[in-house]
């Protein structure tokens, strides 16, 4: 049997475990043993680059700290001002409460840099209010699902932070570029939710009022003031995204620490109603105390624990694909397609089809490196094809049948995986119309880099 | 030189602790399969019994790692910033940026062995849910399988990294003597401890299925932990 036959044979075994259920962690793993042995390379390989890819890079220590940030802001209660700050502002249109939600989501999002974190805890928090709402809860939860996508989108963001560190391309420059393509997706999706609710009738109109909407944002200012300090720090080159999620987390910290005694001797409760709340009491979140600290930390080393090893052995993956000539058999392919438009649409379908069938960070380590120096060849500028290639990733997690995102929104309301289809896939229709946008005008990528 | 004497020279190594030119040979050859495979089965063992007589080590031992070490990489970077900015504080020390990647490494693996246990690594479960108890348990032996073989792998190739990180005395940039091997040696040993949550998994898994009790159900990322 010739290599090729051997490699498509492990390839197929592996696709049959990853159908049984096997974790995909192992599924790589797997394949990656496979083709060493056929390909001749020594296993030591693997041992090195499990190492290797964590003690060499300090910029990948962004994606664990980003996601405790995500914990820590739940936990302190700065989620909770943000999301009753964005239902104040939309409540009064139809679909108000789950374009909240979505609306939360981008803001959960400037402060946190991860998709899963987003989903779980909008998902958890909003699920139950908005089926006490009225709206279906299929719907409620691929609303949480599909608004965690943002999560990666909007900066900081973990997958941005892999990129750039696997590219070689400015990590602050990539996060500046995903500002206004994230918003686009934050507003594409509530037309999709403000159609569909209109059409079912779903959702509590509440009065828009100028005073709660105050209220409201007075509340959420801890949250507003730590978005502004990461896109400072990082857009002024203060410091690094990995030293801006340091400082989030440390900022988080002292928020919660400082908050609660102050809370509890103001003696605000948190399901004391908004119309019922001081304005003083607005200015300080819930908190928590220092023994709470490690009860917080260990749900973002759970979701740490599965992503980094699955970078690691993404890693090995790409390198045997590289070294099996993967790259330059892609690439041909790619640029047998012609110029500029169908390179770049070519590479859209690529990520697509890989994102319904892997992780989006699988997807990001083994096709980036292969389809970024093509795009770039036929002229597409590195950071606006980051913001293509992450944009696709990002709609990975609402794809099935391996959507990230749906998993996690099943998960935190209970609603079963194939009862969300129905609905992602209206959002799903959204996002995927931005991302042809975002693909075909590069200056919502670019405009806000003033040096390109 | 023959499978078994390097063999003798991998054990004698590990067990005095100097690592030399013939040592590191050794971890390089066959023979380290030979070492670390039944020492990762053993080891996997005397771990599932470590748990079984302590239910506090197996509640905390990897969860107290991971959550103690991020929560130093966190603080190390956060003063380090601090550090940076106001005048009035000591210099940001060197090491602030090297000694984080190397607890991250640590972090990540021990992480890793804590949703083995928890059985929350991503996976495609919908057809799993839907077999019958007996094909549900071969499956789950599947991924026994397959978890152990890849512990056994990682436990061999990193012993050997271990190894000439001793022998060539590398030590954490920015440090004056703090080693490298002393963080790289985690790996192995939490591959070690993967092994024995593997086992446990496995005879819990056993046992569900003697009760007749269900065997998939489905787990929550950032869940109950």
């Amino acid at each position: 049997m010739t290599d090729g036959t051997l490699i498509t044979l492990i390839s197929l075994a592996v696709t049959v475990i990853f159908m049984l259920g096997v974790p995909v962690l192992l599924v790589i793993v797997y394949w990656v043993i496979g083709c060493s042995f056929v390909l001749g390379l020594t296993l030591d390989n693997l041992g090195n680059e499990l190492l290797n890819v964590f003690n060499k890079g300090f910029a990948l220590l962004a994606m664990p700290l980003f996601i405790l940030t995500g914990d820590l802001i739940n936990k302190s209660g700065i989620a909770r001002r943000l999301s009753d700050f964005a239902y104040s502002c939309l409540g009064w249109l139809r679909g108000g409460l789950a374009m909240a939600a979505i609306g939360a989501c981008g803001l959960f999002a400037a402060i946190s840099g991860s998709n899963s974190a987003t989903t779980a805890t909008i998902g958890s928090m909003l699920h139950p209010e908005m089926v006490k709402g009225g709206y279906d809860e299929r719907f409620s939860a691929a609303t949480a699902a599909a608004g965690g996508t943002v999560g990666i989108i909007i900066p900081p963001s973990i997958i941005f932070i892999v990129y750039g560190f696997l590219m070689n391309l400015p990590i602050s420059e990539l996060f500046v570029a995903g500002i206004i393509p994230g918003i686009l997706m934050v507003l594409g999706m509530m037309v999709t939710c403000f159609i569909v609710c209109s059409i079912h009738g779903w959702g509590i109109l509440i009065k828009l009022s100028f005073m709660r909407v105050l209220k409201t944002a007075i509340g959420a200012w801890l949250g507003f003031f730590a978005i502004g300090l990461v896109l400072w720090g990082i857009y002024t080159g203060k410091f690094s995204p990995t030293e801006a999620a340091g400082v989030t987390v440390g900022f988080c910290i002292i928020v919660g620490l400082i908050s609660y005694p102050l809370n509890k001797l103001m003696g605000t409760h948190a399901e004391t109603p908004i119309e019922d709340k001081s304005i003083s009491s607005m200015f300080v979140v819930e908190g928590f105390t220092a023994l709470e600290i490690p009860s917080i930390v260990v749900r973002s080393a759970q979701i740490t624990g599965i992503l980094a090893p699955l970078i690691a052995v993404s890693v090995v993956m790409q390198q045997v694909l590289s070294t099996m000539g993967a790259q330059e058999t892609i690439g041909n392919f790619v640029t047998s397609m012609g110029g500029y438009y169908p390179v770049l649409f070519t590479s859209m379908a690529m990520v697509f089809v890989a994102g319904m069938i892997l992780e989006s960070l699988p997807v990001t380590i083994i096709l980036a490196p292969i389809l970024a120096p093509i795009a770039a060849s036929v002229g597409v500028d590195p950071i606006h094809f980051s913001v293509i290639f992450l944009v696709g990733a990002s709609i990975g997690f609402i794809t099935p049948p391996y959507g990230l995102n749906l998993y996690v929104a099943s998960g935190v309301t209970g609603v079963p995986y194939f009862r969300l289809l129905p609905y992602s896939s209206l959002y799903l229709i959204s996002l995927i119309a931005v991302w042809v946008l975002v693909a075909l005008t590069p200056e919502l990528a670019l405009w806000l880099l003033p040096a390109r | 030189m023959s499978l078994l004497s390097d063999m003798g020279t991998i054990i004698s190594t590990m067990t005095v602790g100097e690592v030399d030119f013939q040592a590191v040979n050794a971890f390089r050859s066959q023979a380290a399969w030979f070492v670390f495979g039944p020492i990762t089965a053993i080891g996997a063992i005397l771990v599932y019994y470590m748990y079984k007589m302590s239910p506090w080590l197996d509640r905390h031992l990897e969860r107290s790692i991971v959550v103690y070490t991020y929560i130093v990489i966190a603080g190390i970077i956060f003063v380090g910033v601090l550090q940076r900015f106001l005048p009035f504080l000591p210099m940001q020390p060197a090491w602030s940026t090297t000694l984080p990647p190397m607890l991250f490494m640590v972090m990540a693996w021990f992480g890793c062995s804590f949703n083995v246990r928890l059985r929350t690594h991503l996976g495609f479960s919908e057809f799993r849910t839907k077999f019958s108890p007996k094909w549900q348990l071969a499956m789950l032996w599947l991924d026994a399988v397959l978890w152990f073989g890849f512990c056994v792998i990682v436990v061999t190739t990193t012993a050997r990294v271990t190894a000439n990180a001793v022998s060539n005395f590398m030590i954490v940039p920015g440090t004056n003597g703090l080693m490298q091997w002393w963080f790289i040696i985690t790996v192995p040993i939490a591959f070690i401890l993967m092994a024995g949550r593997v086992l446990e998994n496995i005879i819990e898994d056993m046992g569900k299925y003697a009760r007749g009790e269900p065997l998939v159900e489905q787990s929550v990322i950032g869940g109950d932990v």
